[in-house]
């Protein structure tokens, strides 16, 4: 969710309309946006809609309210210029990066607000919309240190050399990706690639080299740069075009004169970019009517359309709805619909009792597992909470065991590494960290537990334990199995005890249960397994499937 | 507290022990021996007893005699002398051998022939060698000695002439012992003889009493298991939870496209061992594929990209309940039914006060005919009355992957205010006529972290899961 940071005067500004707190909340809903924070003029505000990009600047903002109140409405109309600047694709940059396309704005006042906005908006779509550079990456630069017409070309990683954006000496392209900190963040996008793209001016000068760094030459924008260059490269045009778009949008709200670039292919192909195109979808509006379940008139569902940026035509009972391109978040109808719902307002809406011929019930298995907890509060056991996620330490080392584990693959730290297998390592480690409370202490869990199960259509096996634990200096095996035949009795679970070594249990005072509900094991702790959870206490313990 | 009051208060263990006082002075492993109370009870009967003046207690200073080390020894083992005279006949032994055959020190048998000799047990005849012979005066000779030592070791009074020989002998110690003394007082003689004595007991009911620590649901379990009977009682049925899924029903059936940064490791965990699962029928499988792609079977354009099964199979732990919507939505639906899941959840976060990395999330979703936006509403409504108690409601727009059009629903709580209580929205067709539903689905889903943590009076969200015994102890019935 991107979060954009804007001037409430400039906000204002660009809308044409002061607005009170109250109004600013309620017009922040037609952008899905949250005022998160109000700081003196600052506004932070959380955009929700993560497919929108042309919403993500004080600029996108101020478009969609400034119709939404009233003040505009219908598609957003730019006027585009020509320029006579040609941009080149070269054959040998395909393998990189292999597309860009390109824009010039002219006769724009560079304010200190206006470069603020500009870089929270590139960093935004690049991020975002460019999935952090890798698909769409923006480059912004003073037109007029630029010389002829621009090569986009790959160059040889050792040979090339330029000074990157705030630096003073000239690097060759991999000592940028070594040294520069943009170069390290960004290096794995171009790192092992033969050549690394280049955009250079017909007299040698480099612009920058996407999608990593700007030369320090014509990549520096300051509040004396009066025309700009913008391009966007990536791999596919849909995408990047769209990043150009939104920034040129943002810069002709600002009062830019856009001009057009002719962007040659190394395959022939000519395009002349930005194009502000429009795409048609059909809507009916009965459809309209059947989701929303609002008695709206084709009139007002084309007065919603054409206030949140649509242009309608009808075509018999249906709408022709026309949309800007770069509105990708449009792929079905229902896109439509939500706008329309959105712009008659959501809490205008009186809310419906639905009517269904239903009746509830909980899982069998849950009520089952309820039922065990009662046998356990009837035993006068206190129940606990653990985590599922738990370290191989606990599951393994402390005791004795080499069990494989479901294994996290990007675990934040090594305490929570693996999914527990076992409730009783869990209920010890519960154990040492309640030393100083009353004892005896008398615990139990209900919970899930994992094993790996290459048969299982998950790859896990996953099962309901009960999990007990008694520390208590008297306590003793008579006493963990007359437990273990009360659960199981008012359970109705018929089980068999075998007498298997568990290797952190007591040799003689412990065995495996077999039930027809699965496995388990009973036992008094081993002196060695329970000074691993740094315990003296006695203690008996009983795991048992529930569950499966 | 009057006299009748105080005598009517005793309890039973300090009436058996007033009445043991009443003949002569006790102590207090006598008083348990004779009433037949265990020593803990004697003891608790007799501190109650002198709190209310029945009775009194006296240190004695009494001497009492133990045995050394080398006393214990001679008792287990036998006296020198006693030893000697075993190994002994009237052929007669040399030193050396009788030394060694009775297993004497050269101290031990210097003692021992020095006593058998006064008593004539042995003599010492002369020949190459100075040789030990019985004299037969010993036989059948028993020792008081050895007598003593028994006597003595079992507590027994101790005779003071031998017992003094011993002790110069370093068998035997003295100790000064106090003990102490329990004899009834004059109050106690007048509350035995009294009417109230042989009435009931009645208590001091204003007196603190032992804590018991009763067994007990953990607290955030009763709260689920509540929210559980609440949407039961609202005509919702129950999925269950997986904690491991296939990438499938965590994000493709819901239409998040696989190169979706949502889906990056950054936001979600994903599974070293084991890897990869498989995937449902083939049928369902394309189904979804062609809805990425193109749209499938609906209008819509869809995703445009190529849909890769290898990445559908891959295997996370749960990111979020609506994932068992997924599921119940691919094995198939029942027409018209209200669905709820509780899905143990998680993802990547560090564990602090406001953050769980593994929580339960409350999410589900309406089949039915003629559903829509504004029964969403009102469905949601419902949740904030009859689930958060909440006064208020009020719609914000929001956007999830899953549904459009999407909403988040924030409830007034008298004591909370406004809190962002449920996101909700109706399945996007993509997914839903992809599987055959042609009416819409209304999906939501509910953050009932605030809400639990406000019904168990908690500010720091780790208390969830508390690892404290104590608290859990303490902590109160979650009423609902």
């Amino acid at each position: 969710m991107p979060t954009i940071e804007a001037s409430k005067k400039d906000l204002e500004k660009l809308i044409g309309k002061k607005f009170s707190a109250k109004e600013l909340d309620e017009a922040l809903m037609f952008i899905k946006g949250e005022l998160d924070k109000v700081e003196g003029d600052v506004l932070t505000i959380d955009v929700k809609e993560t497919n929108r990009p042309d919403l993500w600047s004080a600029e996108g903002i101020a478009r969609e309210i400034k119709s939404r109140v009233g003040l505009e409405n219908g598609v957003p109309r730019f006027k585009v210029g020509k320029s006579n600047l040609v941009v080149s694709i070269e054959k040998n940059v395909k393998e990189v990066r292999p597309y860009t396309v390109a824009a010039v704005v002219k006769g724009i006042k560079i304010t200190e607000e206006l470069i603020k906005q500009l870089v929270q908006l590139q960093e935004k779509v690049d991020g975002t919309h460019g999935r952090k550079r890798k698909e769409s990456a923006t480059g912004i630069y003073d037109y007029d240190k630029i010389k002829g017409n621009i090569r986009y070309y790959g160059a040889d990683p050792r040979k090339k050399k330029f000074i990157p954006l705030e630096y003073k000496v000239e690097m060759d392209l991999d000592e940028i990706l070594e040294t520069h900190p943009k170069g390290k963040e960004y290096a794995h996008l171009l790192k092992g690639k033969k050549v690394y793209p280049i955009f250079e001016d017909s007299e040698g000068n480099v612009l920058s080299m996407p999608p990593v760094i700007n030369s320090n030459y014509s990549g520096k924008i300051t509040e004396n740069t009066k025309n700009l260059f913008v391009e966007v490269s990536g791999f596919q045009l849909e995408t990047i075009l769209v990043g150009l778009q939104v920034m040129v949008m943002a810069l002709a709200d600002r009062g830019g004169k856009v001009e057009s670039v002719t962007v040659l292919d190394s395959n022939g192909k000519k395009i002349v970019t930005p194009g502000f195109s429009t795409e048609k979808i059909n809507l009916d509006p009965d459809y309209v009517r059947k989701i929303s379940d609002l008695e709206l008139t084709d009139k007002q569902i084309i007065s919603l359309l054409e206030k949140a940026r649509y242009n309608v035509k009808t075509k018999g009972k249906k709408f022709e709805v026309e949309y800007p391109s770069y509105r990708k978040d449009i792929i079905h109808p229902v896109d439509v619909v939500e706008d329309i719902i959105i712009g008659y307002g959501y809490n205008n809406i009186e809310p419906k009792k639905i009517e269904l011929n239903v009746v509830g019930e909980e899982l069998p298995e849950r009520l089952f597992l309820d039922k065990a907890r009662d046998v356990c509060v009837g035993l006068g056991l206190q129940e606990v909470l653990t985590f599922n996620l738990t370290s191989k330490e606990k599951q393994t080392n402390k005791i004795l065991s080499k069990e494989e584990l479901v294994e996290i693959s990007n675990p934040v730290s090594s305490n929570w590494e693996v999914m527990r297998k076992k409730l009783v390592p869990e209920l010890l480690d519960f154990l040492s960290k309640n030393k100083h409370a009353e004892y005896p202490q008398r615990i139990f869990e209900i919970g899930t537990t994992l094993a790996i199960d290459a048969k299982k259509e998950e790859g896990v096996d996953q099962s309901y334990n009960l999990g007990i634990a008694i520390s208590d200096p008297r306590a003793n095996f008579t006493l963990a199995k007359s437990i273990l035949d009360a659960v199981c009795n008012n359970l109705n679970i018929e089980y068999s005890l075998k007498e298997i070594g568990v290797d952190f249990l007591e040799k003689g005072k412990s065995g495996e249960i077999k039930t027809s509900k699965g496995k388990g094991f009973i036992g008094e702790m081993d002196k060695q397994a329970l000074s691993n959870f740094g315990l003296s206490t006695k203690t008996i313990v009983i795991e048992l499937e529930l569950v499966r | 507290m009057d006299l009748k009051a105080k005598i009517r208060s005793l309890s039973d263990i300090e009436k058996k022990t007033l009445k043991v006082l009443s003949r002569e002075e006790k102590e207090i492993s006598e008083i348990s021996k004779e009433s037949g109370l265990n020593i803990d009870s004697a003891r608790r009967a007799v501190a109650w007893l002198e709190q209310k003046g029945f009775a009194k207690v006296d240190p004695v200073k009494t001497i009492k005699a133990g045995l050394t080390k080398e006393g214990k020894n001679a008792l287990s083992q036998g006296l020198p002398e006693q030893r000697m005279l075993d190994v002994l006949s009237e052929k007669g032994m040399n030193f050396d051998d009788t030394m060694k055959k009775a297993k004497l020190s050269h101290q031990e048998f210097n003692v021992a022939l020095g006593l058998n000799k006064r008593k004539n047990f042995v003599i010492i005849s002369k020949k190459e060698k100075p040789m030990l012979e019985l004299t037969g005066i010993s036989k059948g000779f028993e020792s008081e000695e050895q007598k003593e030592l028994e006597k003595i070791s079992s507590g027994e009074k101790p005779d003071s002439k031998i017992s003094k020989e011993l002790a110069s002998r370093g068998l035997i110690e003295e100790k000064e012992e106090i003990t102490r003394k329990v004899s009834i007082t004059k109050e106690g003689s007048s509350a035995i003889s009294s009417k109230e004595f042989s009435k009931e007991r009645s208590y001091n009911i204003h007196e603190k009493v032992p804590e018991l620590f009763i067994g007990k649901k953990q607290p955030y379990i009763q709260f689920l298991n509540n929210i559980r009977k609440k949407l039961v009682a609202l005509g919702f049925k129950e999925m269950p939870e997986r904690l491991v899924n296939q990438e499938f029903y965590n994000f493709d059936v819901l239409f998040q496209p696989q190169n979706h940064p949502a889906r990056t490791w950054t936001d979600t965990y994903q599974l070293k061992n084991p890897k990869t699962g498989k995937l449902p029928k083939q049928e369902r499988v394309n189904a979804i594929k062609h809805a990425h792609e193109h749209g499938g079977k609906t209008i819509s354009k869809g995703w445009g990209y190529n849909w890769s099964d290898e990445i559908a199979a891959k295997l996370m732990p749960t990111a979020h309940g609506t994932a068992a919507d997924a599921r119940q939505m691919i094995e198939g639906v029942e027409y018209p039914r209200k669905y709820f899941v509780i899905n143990r959840c998680f993802r990547p976060d560090v564990l602090d006060a406001t953050h769980l990395i593994e929580f339960n999330q409350l999410d589900g979703f309406i089949v039915g005919e003629g559903l829509s936006f504004r029964s969403l509403l009102g469905v949601l409504k419902d949740f904030a009355t009859e689930i958060a108690g909440a006064t208020d409601v009020k719609f914000f727009p929001d956007y999830y992957p899953f549904t459009e059009p999407s909403v988040q629903l924030s409830a007034k709580h008298p004591d909370l205010g406004w809190v962002e209580f449920a996101g909700a929205g109706i399945f996007r067709p993509e997914i839903t006529e992809s599987l055959g539903i042609k009416e819409p689905v209304l999906a939501w889903g509910m953050g009932v972290d605030r809400l639990a943590m406000f019904k168990l009076g908690i500010k720091d969200i780790r208390k969830l899961f508390s690892d404290d015994l104590t608290w859990l102890r303490k902590s109160k019935m979650v009423i609902d």
